[in-house]
């Protein structure tokens, strides 16, 4: 599918203090909240946010709609909304686009949420190393809430809500719903065991709906428009715009607006193509994550189901270019720290497993391992991967992945360490 | 109530039981170290991970221990796929894991070890450098952590935070470098502090009164009772070389559950002093000389005896231990009253401070026991002498040393007679000196502040010729005429017919479990 752009998400971006909520009402911001409380019931509001099937764009793609419908109904107890606005999967920061430059829609999105799912209080959770977001998120509450859109009684209806921002302070894992959860909670952010779900019992032990930044933020124009009008983008599988990070070895890299399904290798081209005039070696699509691309790979459509059946993942969107002078060996041992320092260290498998395949691609690299250690990896990978069964979150499969993809697709250069003794590509 | 099949077998439990407890019912034992039944599921240690057949799940295993119990369900405990993932589980707890066992104290009983043994891999693959942590890191004097030994199971952690209610013990660091440790500005000071020991199935959490002491296989363990207090928690004693090595608690769902209290449980150094009695004295010219056991039995008994004929039994005292069990109690009263003809008999209160958990404020053990057979406590005995109301002082199995009233008051005394485990400074003042022994060389049962009826049973020999006071006192009625059962079975059957609230429960009943009596008939003053 070739590319699409829209201007949905980021719309207003380019305006000088794009942030203000003069800029964001100029450009009818606040008008599906306003037609919300004022003509819809918030069933409603669900029944159409579930007609549209936006899928979770923190990465599961799980759809909002379908979350929200779990919510227990009749219980004597508050309901939430978390935002997760924890963005640290390496190579994404989508989310932090929309919070810094436009951060009433999302603000917008959360209110309109909270009034669907009956909630009177929203925790937007926002990783400590975006102060930037933090301070604009602020900013935009207090704005909200002088114009009127939040606070009580808003617009003149009965419906009460705040948003908070509540930092985070350097942890990966506590953008795990269950862990972000125990954050806010003022504790460890150890991710839990599910069942029980958030929506059941989430934060504070009451129904929670945890969703992505990006995911909110295209609340306002389901309702405004309609859930058709997002149908009508993006594919079958995945509608609606979709933001898309690139980085790495490419001429243009930034954050850039297509609908959901545009096709990767048009995307690369869109976006300069690899760097330097170099070659490409290869593409992580979604996030550190993701299964690794090769370049005969790359003719894909990034929606979630496309992405799966290519034997990778749509993920965060996070897409890492990577040219022809790249060491992969290098890249696992930079991806495996990375989930090695960030595993919360609850369960055996991935607290002593993620140690233990960051230790053994070390030596790999550094020319000091054997070929029995490149099955190693792969085994201890593979015996560590199993969200609900080995471990208690997805952390430990997002290191099995690439640490298998890797292996399985460049699986020579492994060989070549163990064989020279060295980095055949750095010497 | 839902139906469900584990390793081919059906078993319809309550809803709300999860697979692990489903599968203790039907006596499958799913290994485990974080799930405790007395704290909250962590999951986090993934060693019970069972195969779940029926429903399909993503993956082919799970761990049992938050797994609901689903009508239909089928559950493969020990299928390929079930030994595999613990298989792996057991691999990853290994490979950063100290060669520790040859200097470790949890050697024997260590699950690391059992489940390596029968659930892991017989060689390691790792040729890495280990992660490095603290070691002997000392919580409290009481106890000691390593952290390279620890598999951050956190049943310490939960331990205080649920059970206790407090958080003293806290995870600090991420990933695998994480520890456990003493909360930020606070101290592992809950009296409760040691379970934590019992609770880590790892030599990460240890016992310094215990270390290095011995190795468990060569322990002895017997069943029995604790007498610190009134809650009478269940433990075993844990002896070797004739002498107490430690004491741990036993599970009593009924009255300490899997707990007890540190002071408690350090309460044993007594059995193993060197004031331990191990002969009888009699005073000879102002002296304590040596005697036969069964000559100073007669001795005493003809003191009292004396006494009665010529004065008659109104200032004979029996100062009766509440420390000493319903049988002995019994016997004693029997002696003193039945036999001796008097009224005097009580006991010393000993009073601390309890809690709202298992600490009684009553520091004797047997106080219940003693009030339903009809021992109170007793009145101002050095008064009572000094204004020639008591006479002779009989005192079995009780010492009052740092009472320097009673203890001036004695030189009044007609005649004064000890039966007690240890020479002390109440015993060396007496004229007959009967050696007793203590709760560890003991077989019989003594009562809690709730009724609970427990058994004491013999761990250790009373050393040299201490014998048990039962016995004793048995020597002393057998001198007065009464020919009693010489077991403290047979004592046991005479107490259920005199004391109603023992009527319903049977001697042999009490090894196995407590069995609870009713205690409004406790009688607190004559």
């Amino acid at each position: 599918m070739s590319l699409k752009p829209t201007n949905i998400l980021l719309k207003g971006m380019e305006k000088d203090n794009s942030a203000s909520i003069d800029n964001y009402l100029a450009d009818d911001g606040y008008q599906a909240l306003t037609k919300a409380l004022k003509e819809m019931k918030p069933a409603e509001v669900i029944a159409e946010v579930a007609k549209a099937r936006i899928r979770g764009r923190g990465g599961a793609g799980f759809e909002a709609g379908r979350k929200w419908g779990f919510l227990p109904k009749g219980l004597d107890k508050p309901v939430y909304l978390a935002c997760n606005a924890d963005e640290s999967e390496p190579g994404t920061f989508k989310d932090r686009h929309i919070m810094e430059y436009v951060p009433h829609r999302l603000i917008e999105g959360c209110l309109l949420t909270c009034y669907a799912i009956g909630s009177q209080t929203g925790y937007i959770y926002v990783r400590g190393e975006f102060p930037e977001a933090q301070a604009a998120l602020w900013r935009a509450i207090e704005e909200a809430h002088e114009k009127g859109y939040m606070g009580e009684k808003i617009l003149g209806t009965d419906f009460c809500c705040e948003i908070h921002v509540h930092t985070g302070a350097g942890a990966y894992v506590c953008g795990e719903e269950t862990g972000m959860l125990s954050s806010i909670e003022g504790g460890r952010g150890h991710p839990r065991l599910k069942p029980p779900f958030p929506a059941v019992e989430g934060l504070f032990r009451c129904p929670t709906i945890v969703n992505n930044v990006e995911t909110l933020s295209n609340v306002p124009f389901v309702i405004q428009e309609g859930a058709d009008a997002f149908l009508a983008l993006g594919t079958e599988d995945t509608p609606g715009p979709k933001l898309f990070c690139v980085s790495g070895h490419v001429e243009k890299p930034g954050c850039y607006e297509f609908e959901a399904g545009a096709n990767l290798k048009g995307f690369l081209e869109h976006v300069g193509g690899v760097w330097k005039g170099k070659k490409l070696k290869a593409i992580i699509p979604g996030g550190a994550s993701a299964h690794i691309l090769k370049p005969d790979e790359i003719d894909v459509s990034m929606d979630f189901g496309s992405m799966a059946k290519a034997g990778s993942i749509m993920g965060s969107a996070g897409i890492v270019v990577l040219d022809e002078d790249t060491c992969i060996v290098e890249l696992l041992r930079n991806v495996l720290e990375f989930f090695a320092h960030e595993s919360c260290g609850q369960c055996t498998p991935c607290r002593e497993g993620t140690g233990w395949a960051k230790k053994i691609v070390t030596r790999i690299e550094a020319g000091e391992g054997t070929m029995e250690d490149i099955d190693k990896l792969w085994e201890v990978a593979d015996n560590f991967e199993g969200m609900g069964g080995k471990t208690i979150c997805a952390l430990a499969d997002a290191a099995a992945w690439p640490t298998k993809s890797y292996i399985e697709k460049f699986r020579d250069e492994f060989e070549e360490h163990v064989r020279l003794g060295r980095c055949p590509l750095k010497g | 109530m839902p139906t469900l099949t584990i390793d081919g077998r059906e078993v319809t439990v309550d809803p709300g039981t999860t697979v692990i407890q489903a599968a203790e019912e039907l006596g499958i034992y799913v290994p485990r170290y974080c799930w405790h039944p007395g704290l909250s599921i962590a999951g986090n240690c993934r060693i019970c991970q069972v195969e779940v057949v029926n429903p399909k799940l993503k993956f082919p295993c799970t761990i049992a221990c938050n797994l609901m119990c689903g009508d239909g369900m089928v559950i493969e405990t020990d299928s390929d796929e079930a030994k595999k993932a613990r298989a792996d589980v057991m691999e990853f707890l290994l490979i950063n894991h100290p060669l520790d066992c040859p200097i470790c104290d949890q050697a024997g009983e260590c699950t690391l070890q059992e489940y390596s043994y029968e659930y892991g891999h017989d060689k390691s693959r790792f040729t890495d450098e280990k992660v490095h942590k603290s070691k002997r890191v000392q919580f409290s004097e009481k106890v000691t952590y390593d952290g390279e030994r620890c598999i951050l199971c956190t049943r310490c952690v939960r331990f205080c935070e649920e059970v206790v209610g407090n958080e003293e013990l806290c995870l600090v660091e991420r990933g695998d470098h994480q520890e456990i440790a003493v909360a930020a500005g606070g101290a592992l000071t809950n009296p409760y502090s040691m379970n934590v020991i019992d609770l880590c199935p790892v030599g990460a959490l240890t016992s310094s009164d215990f270390r290095f002491k011995s190795r468990v296989w060569f322990l002895s363990d017997t069943p029995s009772t604790c007498t610190s207090c009134a809650r009478n928690c269940s433990i075993d004693v844990g002896t070797r070389w004739g002498k107490v090595m430690r004491l741990t608690p036993r599970e009593n769902a009924d009255i300490n559950k899997w707990w007890m209290c540190d002071e408690g449980r350090l309460n044993y150094q007594y059995v193993n002093a060197d004031d331990r009695l191990g002969h009888a004295y009699v005073k000879q010219n102002g002296k304590l000389v040596r005697s036969s056991v069964d000559d100073a039995v007669a001795k005493a008994h003809d003191l009292v005896n004396k006494f009665v004929g010529k004065q008659g039994a109104e200032g004979l005292y029996g100062l009766v231990s509440s420390n000493l069990t319903n049988e002995e109690i019994f016997l004693a009263k029997r002696y003193l009253k039945e036999s001796m003809g008097t009224s005097g008999i009580g006991f010393l209160k000993n009073e601390g401070e309890g809690d709202d958990f298992l600490i009684c404020a009553d520091q004797n053990a047997n106080s219940t026991g003693a009030g339903l057979i009809g021992v109170t406590a007793a009145e101002d005995l050095a008064a009572a002498i000094k204004e020639g109301r008591i006479k002779g002082l009989v005192v079995f199995g009780e010492s009052f040393d740092d009472d320097a009233n009673l203890m001036a008051a004695l030189s009044e005394l007609e005649f004064f007679v000890v039966m007690d485990y240890r020479l002390s400074e109440t015993a060396k003042a007496a004229d007959v000196v009967l050696p007793g022994v203590t709760f560890a060389e003991k077989e019989g049962s003594i009562t809690n502040i709730d009724g609970w009826v427990s058994k004491l049973n013999p761990a250790l020999d009373p050393p040299v010729e201490a014998r048990r006071d039962l016995d004793l006192l048995l020597g002393l009625l057998a001198k007065a005429g009464e020919e009693l059962p010489r077991t403290a079975e047979g004592v046991f059957r005479l107490l259920a017919e005199a004391v109603p609230a023992f009527a319903d429960i049977s001697y042999g009943e009490i090894f196995a479990a407590s069995r609870q009596v009713a205690t409004d008939a406790v009688v607190t003053s004559d």
